[in-house]
C-alpha cells in the first residue's frame, strides 16, 4: 500500500513542468530567505497567487520548494553579510560570520548548505513515518477534541509570539474575529457585513494573509529612510565558490551533532506555533552545551553552523508532520499551505492522509525532491544573490507592493480583495509598531472557521459541555493550553522565583490525568512515567530546600520572531 | 491624564470595537434550528476580546505614564518617522480609487513609479530609471497573470475612452 501510495505519487510529481516549476520556486525562496527583511513566510504567501492557475500537487510542491529554499536561502546573507536573511538563520551567523571572516568563506557556505540538506533528509525520513503514525492517533479524536486542539493552537502562539502574552491573545482573538466576518459557513448567515455588500463574502483569506504579513512587512523595512535608499550587499556580500567536498566530510564526521540538531528541529516543528526561528537558538545552544570545546563556539567553529542549519531545515518537516495528520498549522508557512489546500478543495485533518494518499504522499516526494534541488542550486543561486542585493530596498519593495496587488486581484478577480489588502496592510504595519504579534492573528485567521465548525458539530452531537473536560484529548489540550498560557511567565522567572520550580512538576503531573483517561498500557505507562518525573522534580527541589538555580536565567527563551 | 500610556489609547480603542461588534452581533439574523446559533461564536470571541482588553488596559494604567526622556509626540515628528510608509499608503490608496479609471496596468505602472520616486528622489537619473523600473516590472507582471494564467485585470475606462 504504501508502495502503491509512493509510485501514484512519483507519477503525479514527476512531471517536467512540475519539476521546471518546483526549481523556480526553490530558487525563488533561496533568494528571498537570503534577503534580509523578506522572511519565508512572505515568500510562501508571494507565490501563493501563481498557484492558483496550477492543479494542488503541482502548486503544492511549488510552495514546498519556496519553503525549502527559503530555510536555506537565509544561511547566505547570513554567513557572507553578519545579517541574518531570515529568522532561522539567527543562530548560523554566530559562527558563519566569524569563520567567513577569517577567510573561509566557501567553507562556512559549505558546511551550511549540506548541514540544511542532511536536516531536511532526516526530518523527511521523520515526516513520512511519523506522519501516518500521528494521523492514525488522530483517528481518535472527536469533535470536542478538535475545538480544545484549535484553542491549543491559539495559546501556545500567543504565549511563543512575544513578550506580551496579552498582546497575544489579542491578536488571536482579533483573527478569530476576522474570521467570522462573511456568511457563517454552518447556517449560511451573513455576519458583520455593516450594510456592505462586498463583506457579505467576508474577507478572502488571501489578501488578509499579504496585507497582515508582506504588506506590512515591506512597510516597515521602507520605515528608515537611509536604510530604504541602501542596497543590501553594502553589508560586503560577494559570491564565493561553496566548498562541497570538504564539508559535506565535516558535517558528516559531527553526525551526533546533526542528528541531534534534526531531531531538535523536527520536534520543535512538531509542536504548534514553534518554528524554525526557535529550533536553530535550541539546537546552537544544545551543540555548545554538548561540546567538547564550547569556548570555540562564536569564533568560527564548525558545530556552531551544522547546528543552527540542520535544526532550521528539519522544523519544516515536522510542521508538515502536524499540518498533515492533525490539519494544524505548525507555524505560519504551514499555516498557508493549510491556507492553499483549502483553496484547492482539500481540508487537512487526521483523515488526509488516507482519503487523498497520492496528494499526501506526493507532498511527501516534493519535500525531499526540493531539498535536494536546494542543494544541487544553491551554488548557482548564490551568484543571483549577490545581483539581488545589488538592488536598492525601496526599489524591491514598491516592485512587491505592486505585486501583491496584481496577486491578490488574480484570486478571485475582484477589487475588493486589493481593498482587503490595503485595510490589512495597515492594521498589520499598525500591529508590528504597537508591538502586537502576528502570528497568533494569523492563525486565528486561519483557524477560526474551522474552530466554529467542530464546536458546531460538537454541539449538535451533545450539548452538554463537561465532554470538553471528560474526552481524554480535548482534556489533554485544554491543559497543554493552560500552561501554554503561563509559559512566558515561566521563562521570564525562570531562576528567580521559586514557583517556577513547581511548574514542569505539576505540568508533568497534570498531563497523566488524560494518559490515564485514554487507556492502554502504552498510555498509562506514559502516565506513570510523568507522574514519576513529576514527583522526581519535586522531592529534588524539596532536598535543594527550594533553591532557584540562577544559571537558569541564561536558558535560552523559547519565543517565535 | 499623565498617567496615560499609549497602551492605554490602544485597549480604549479595542474596548470600542468590542463594542461596536457586538451592537452589531445583535444585527445578525435569528435562525430556529442548530445548537450553535449565527452570533453565538462571534460573541464568544468578542467576549475573550473584552476580557483581554480590559487586562490590558489595566495593566497599561498600572505601567503609568511614558519616561520624561520618552519623544514628545508631535505631528511633525510623526510624519517625518513614518515619511515612506505613509506615501505607501497614501500612493496605495491612490491606485484603488483610480484603479476603475486607470485600470491596472497604468495604474500599477503609475503607483510604482510614484512610489519610487517619493522614496528614492526626483533627479534626472532617477526618474528615467524609475520609470524603466515600473514600466518592465508591472508589464512582466502584467503579462505574466494576463497570458499566463489567464486572470482578467480592469481594463481601466480610460482605454474605452480613447
Amino acid at each position: 500500500m504504501l508502495f502503491d501510495n509512493i509510485a501514484a505519487a512519483f507519477h503525479e510529481l514527476f512531471v517536467l513542468k512540475t519539476i521546471i516549476l518546483m526549481m523556480v520556486g526553490v530558487v525563488a525562496g533561496l533568494i528571498a530567505g537570503g534577503v534580509p527583511g523578506f522572511t519565508i513566510a512572505m515568500a510562501v504567501v508571494l507565490t501563493l497567487p501563481f498557484t492558483f492557475g496550477m492543479d494542488a500537487v503541482q502548486g503544492l510542491a511549488v510552495m514546498m520548494g519556496v519553503f525549502v529554499g527559503g530555510l536555506s536561502g537565509g544561511l547566505m546573507s547570513g554567513i557572507l553579510t553578519g545579517i541574518p536573511g531570515t529568522p532561522s538563520s539567527v543562530a548560523t551567523t554566530f559562527d558563519g560570520f566569524p569563520m567567513a571572516r577569517a577567510g573561509r568563506p566557501g567553507f562556512a557556505l559549505g558546511l551550511g548548505v549540506w548541514s540544511s540538506f542532511f536536516g531536511g533528509i532526516i526530518s523527511a525520513v521523520l515526516l513520512v513515518t511519523l506522519a501516518p503514525q500521528l494521523a492514525r492517533i488522530g483517528l481518535e479524536f472527536q469533535q470536542w477534541d478538535y475545538f480544545a486542539l484549535v484553542v491549543f493552537a491559539l495559546t501556545i502562539t500567543a504565549s511563543l509570539a512575544g513578550e506580551n502574552l496579552v498582546k497575544g491573545l489579542i491578536a488571536g482573538a482579533l483573527g478569530l474575529l476576522v474570521a467570522t466576518v462573511g456568511e457563517d459557513e454552518i447556517n449560511g448567515v451573513a455576519r458583520f457585513h455593516f450594510g456592505n455588500e462586498a463583506l457579505k463574502q467576508g474577507f478572502g483569506f488571501l489578501p488578509v494573509l499579504i496585507g497582515l504579513f508582506a504588506f506590512s512587512q515591506l512597510l516597515s523595512d521602507l520605515q528608515d529612510r537611509v536604510k530604504a535608499r541602501k542596497s543590501l550587499s553594502e553589508g560586503g556580500g560577494v559570491a564565493v565558490r561553496i566548498e562541497h567536498r570538504k564539508a559535506a566530510a565535516a558535517v558528516l564526521k559531527r553526525w551526533v551533532n546533526l542528528l541531534r540538531s534534526s531531531l531538535i528541529g523536527v520536534f520543535t516543528g512538531i509542536l504548534p506555533a514553534a518554528g524554525s526561528s526557535i529550533s536553530n537558538i535550541l539546537a546552537y545552544d544544545q551543540a555548545k552545551k554538548a561540546s567538547r570545546e564550547p569556548e570555540k563556539f562564536g569564533t568560527g567553529y564548525e558545530d556552531g553552523i551544522i547546528a543552527p542549519e540542520s535544526a532550521n531545515n528539519a522544523t519544516a518537516g515536522g510542521a508538515l508532520i502536524t499540518m498533515m495528520a492533525l490539519g494544524i498549522p505548525g507555524d505560519i508557512v504551514t499555516a498557508v499551505m493549510l491556507g492553499a489546500l483549502l483553496i484547492h478543495d482539500v481540508i487537512p485533518s487526521p483523515t488526509f492522509i488516507t482519503e487523498t494518499p497520492v496528494l499526501a504522499y506526493s507532498l511527501f516526494l516534493a519535500f525531499f525532491l526540493a531539498n535536494f534541488m536546494m542543494l544541487a542550486l544553491q551554488s548557482y543561486t548564490l551568484r543571483l544573490f549577490v545581483l539581488v542585493t545589488n538592488v536598492r530596498m525601496y526599489i524591491l519593495a514598491s516592485v512587491i507592493l505592486a505585486y501583491c496587488a496584481i496577486g491578490v486581484f488574480a484570486l478571485s478577480n475582484i477589487a475588493f480583495d486589493i481593498w482587503t489588502l490595503f485595510w490589512f496592510g495597515i492594521l498589520g504595519y499598525l500591529m508590528r509598531i504597537f508591538g502586537f504579534p502576528l502570528a497568533p492573528m494569523i492563525l486565528g485567521v486561519v483557524l477560526g472557521r474551522i474552530a466554529e465548525q467542530w464546536l458546531a458539530r460538537a454541539l449538535a452531537r451533545s450539548d452538554d459541555l463537561s465532554h470538553f473536560i471528560t474526552s481524554p484529548w480535548s482534556l489533554f489540550f485544554l491543559v497543554l493550553a493552560a500552561f501554554s498560557v503561563f509559559f512566558p511567565k515561566y521563562q521570564a522567572d525562570r531562576g528567580k522565583k521559586i514557583w517556577t520550580l513547581v511548574y514542569p512538576a505539576i505540568f508533568m503531573i497534570s498531563l497523566c490525568v488524560p494518559a490515564f483517561m485514554m487507556g492502554g498500557a502504552v498510555r498509562i505507562g506514559l502516565g506513570i512515567l510523568l507522574i514519576a518525573m513529576g514527583v522526581h522534580s519535586l522531592v529534588k527541589h524539596h532536598r535543594n530546600g527550594w533553591k532557584v538555580d540562577p544559571e537558569a536565567r541564561d536558558a535560552p527563551q523559547l519565543r517565535e520572531g | 491624564m499623565r498617567r496615560l500610556n499609549r497602551d492605554v489609547y490602544i485597549a480604549i480603542v479595542l474596548l470600542l470595537l468590542c463594542g461596536a461588534f457586538f451592537a452589531a452581533s445583535f444585527d445578525i439574523r435569528e435562525i430556529d434550528y442548530g445548537i450553535l446559533k449565527p452570533a453565538a461564536w462571534p460573541r464568544m470571541i468578542l467576549v475573550a476580546l473584552t476580557v483581554l482588553s480590559l487586562t490590558y488596559l489595566v495593566q497599561s494604567l498600572c505601567r503609568g505614564a511614558p519616561p520624561d526622556d520618552a519623544v514628545p509626540f508631535s505631528i511633525k515628528g510623526v510624519l517625518g518617522k513614518y515619511r515612506n510608509p505613509l506615501w505607501c499608503y497614501a500612493l496605495f490608496l491612490l491606485f484603488l480609487l483610480t484603479l476603475d479609471y486607470l485600470g491596472m496596468l497604468i495604474g500599477g505602472v503609475l503607483f510604482v513609479f510614484c512610489l519610487l520616486t517619493a522614496i528614492g528622489g526626483a533627479s534626472r537619473r532617477n526618474l528615467i530609471v524609475h520609470a524603466l523600473i515600473a514600466i518592465i516590472m508591472v508589464g512582466a507582471m502584467w503579462a505574466l497573470f494576463t497570458y499566463g494564467l489567464g486572470v482578467i485585470f480592469p481594463q481601466g475606462e480610460i482605454f474605452t475612452t480613447l
